[in-house]
């Protein structure tokens, strides 16, 4: 690969110590580093360049649904997998119009269909070891060599049965790869897996709910600071079991203190109810060992959670001025609508403000961690139909739509929803392999009368910078660049550069089908910086779209109650488009 | 030997009954639903139970008991699966046609309920179903 100049990079001071100073060009997992900044050191595109980007390249995928995650760049390679099934695409960067080196084709079990909660979606591939590894939506984990595009290994992580689907990324620690289900709509029992990276057998599980011994907790050793069995304790009985905590968001790495960060989702059932107690540790971030799994600290945003704010968001690591003194820490957007920074040596909540439209709860007690919560909005079968509740359950950020960092600008850029809900909980049945949810929860617009923002956000002050409004719910990812330039797309299939001072947008090209993946920057064979992006509209918005998938002449939809006019701009899709000036 | 036809004609005629008893092997699973996509057998069956409200409202009941609106949506309006109100249909519309997929389930992720619940309480879904009106915009919708 050609050497990059180097010049910008001098400036670049506080990215997290062991990730690369100089940026290669390419994009090798999901985060693009192990600090999950989605920050690219390439700088040709500018905020002067930006209106010059024009597409200089598409494929359509040939697979509907939701096309969430980023394609990866690895030397002159990019690689594409597909929702269900699971397809993986090897593109040749050097050849004229990209043209495909192989494709994989595994077998997938379309029983998945039944089981993933909310379309059959995935969040992408990860590099490492001459490898690409990935989840398949029916609970399996497969290494193809990145070369020839043969199966290295397959391994069944997840179990169907239990309502388990698997479109998570894997994520790689030493030699470690580490994986996670989905679930929280079904009753699973959470966990996260730690696989041999070159053998992908299984090496260690480890439970986010359950005795210490399943937890792989050791309270009193290291950070860890939850009481004896806790995972039992904040339970009513054996609901544990089956509640939730699925782990289908992204993992962050910090080499130095030796731990992955990664979120757990939602208690299940949403009916309260049926789970009395703080129920640890669902809708937390915990921080383990990637060899061993071992639990080292963990820190649960919305203790007994009554509205579906699951905490899968990303955990950013960054070093940064907090309170004059400079601090590693880990800045995460939480469904619940506030922003935290934590320290993430220790879990100690240092900021937490929100950057949503929010109504649950007063704030966050910083000595404790505790949300002051407005009792009015609790909710729970005895207490009917709770209405006017903000943020939805979409999220004040979707966890599916990862934020950026860049350690230029020092602030961060992320997708927003500004939707409130009404929650009304029933008492539901654990049948396994079928949704067990429990309520009932039609969402409408929040204050202001806009879906949804994409906006800059300061952590160490916990406030925004700027706000892009959008007319819908914003839910992709997106990246930052060493140009200064940040890139998101729209539900209703706008992909745009913004300059990442100050908010402007510069450009924007309708790519055919609404935005619910993330983009990428990488540096192609002849020296030029990319951007590249899924279109294909999916996910929840497969669901909340109203009409949008068309190859099913059996399946109709009403229009969407409260985005009645997103179908009129996009139906659903799959295509990779690439940009450059 | 196949036996589902005959195993199946049993149950129907004792639809009030349990039929844990008589359901295939292959079927009944203690524990959790099975994925569907079991070849359902030949032959129409028609419902037993009368086209009334009191089975639509029923069914309605179960729909919900049996977590199926946590796919098809409140209202079966389509949610992660396909809509079961628009007229519309993968695997045919009849009455004996809605109660094979319940039953059997389907490939693309309908589990088969037929190891969990009575051939009696299936009937009531498809009543409810089948007494759902269809909406009058299908098949076009206008955007003003």
């Amino acid at each position: 690969m050609r050497a990059f100049s180097a010049a910008p990079f001098v400036f670049v001071l506080s990215l997290v110590q062991g990730t690369p100073q100089r940026d290669d060009g390419q994009w090798t997992m999901p985060a693009r580093d192990y600090a999950a900044t989605r920050y690219s050191g390439l700088a040709q595109i500018t905020p002067r360049t930006a209106p010059r980007l024009r597409p200089v390249w598409s494929f359509s995928t040939g697979v509907l649904g939701g096309h969430e995650g980023q394609p990866l760049v690895v030397g002159s390679t990019m690689y594409v997998v597909t929702p269900f099934p699971d397809v993986l695409y090897a593109f040749d960067l050097t050849g004229e119009g990209y043209p495909l080196k192989w494709k994989y084709r595994p077998e997938v079990n379309p029983t998945a269909l039944g089981i993933a909660c909310c379309d059959a979606i995935n969040r992408g591939a990860v590099y490492a070891d001459g490898k690409i590894i990935y989840n398949l939506l029916d609970g399996h984990t497969v290494a193809v060599d990145a070369v020839s595009g043969r199966e290295v290994w397959k391994t069944q992580i997840g179990d169907m049965s239990q309502g388990e689907t698997t479109p998570m990324a894997p994520f790689v620690a030493g030699n470690r790869v580490i994986v996670g289900p989905s679930g929280g709509e079904f009753g699973i029992w959470g966990w996260v897996k730690g696989l041999d990276l070159a053998t992908g057998k299984i090496m260690w599980t480890a439970h986010n709910m359950g005795p210490d011994s399943s937890m792989l907790a050791r309270p009193g050793r290291g950070r860890y600071s939850g009481e004896a069995n806790i995972g039992v304790s904040s339970w009513e009985g054996d609901s544990w079991r089956r509640g939730g905590a699925p782990v289908w968001g992204w993992i962050s790495y910090d080499p130095q203190l030796g731990l992955i960060y990664f979120g757990t989702g939602n208690p299940g059932p949403y009916n309260t109810e049926q789970r009395p107690g703080e129920n640890k540790w669902t809708n937390s971030v915990l921080a383990r060992r990637p060899s061993d799994g071992v639990l080292m600290w963990a820190y649960q945003f919305t203790p007994h959670d009554s509205w579906d704010f699951d905490s899968n968001a990303e955990m950013i690591l960054a070093d940064i001025m907090v309170g004059g003194r400079m601090r590693k820490v880990l800045v995460h957007f939480d469904k619940n609508g506030f922003a935290y920074t934590l320290d993430r040596v220790t879990g100690e909540v240092l900021v937490a403000e929100p950057f949503a439209n929010l109504n649950w709860a007063k704030g966050i007690n910083k000595r404790t961690g505790l949300p002051i919560v407005d009792t009015t909005k609790t909710t729970g079968a005895s207490r009917g139909n709770v209405r006017g509740i903000c943020p939805s359950l979409e999220g004040g950020k979707s966890p599916a739509s990862p934020a950026a960092y860049s350690p230029r600008t020092g602030l961060f850029y992320t997708a927003t929803n500004n939707l409130c809900m009404n929650f009304e909980a029933a008492p539901t049945t654990r049948i396994a392999g079928t949704p067990y949810i429990g309520a009932t929860t039609p969402y409408v617009i929040g204050p202001g009368g806009y879906g949804g923002a994409f906006i800059a956000w300061d952590a160490a002050r916990g406030r925004p910078v700027w706000k892009i409004e959008e007319k819908f719910p914003v839910w992709s990812g997106s990246v930052v660049t060493a140009g200064d330039v940040v890139f998101y797309g729209t539900l209703d299939g706008w992909f745009k550069a913004a300059d990442a001072r100050s908010g402007k947008v510069l450009w924007k090209f309708k790519v055919g089908s609404g935005v619910v993946g993330a983009p990428i920057s990488y540096r192609g064979p002849d020296g030029k910086q990319y951007i590249a992006v899924y279109a294909g509209i999916g996910g929840d918005w497969f669901l909340l779209s109203g009409d949008v998938r068309s190859d099913d002449p059996a399946d109709v939809r009403p229009p969407a109650d409260f985005v009645p006019d997103l179908a009129r701009h996009t139906s659903q899709g799959g295509i990779v488009w690439i940009f450059g000036l | 030997m196949d036996l589902r036809p005959l195993v199946l004609l049993a149950a129907l005629t004792a639809c009030d009954r349990s039929t844990a008893g008589g359901v295939p092997a292959s079927i009944r699973y203690p524990d959790h639903v099975a994925a569907g996509g079991n070849q359902p057998p030949a032959g129409d069956i028609t419902n037993p139970l009368k086209p009334d409200s009191t089975n639509a409202a029923d069914g309605a009941k179960i729909f919900s008991a049996m977590n199926c609106d946590g796919c098809h949506g409140g209202g079966a309006l389509g949610w992660v699966g396909p809509s079961l109100v628009d007229g519309r249909w993968r695997y045919g519309g009849t009455d004996g046609a809605l109660f094979q997929s319940v039953f059997y389930g389907r490939p693309r992720g309908m589990p088969a309920y037929g190891g969990i619940l009575s051939p009696s309480a299936i009937w009531k879904i498809v009543s409810y179903i089948r007494a759902q009106p269809i909406p009058v915009t299908v098949p076009t919708e206008s955007f003003k």
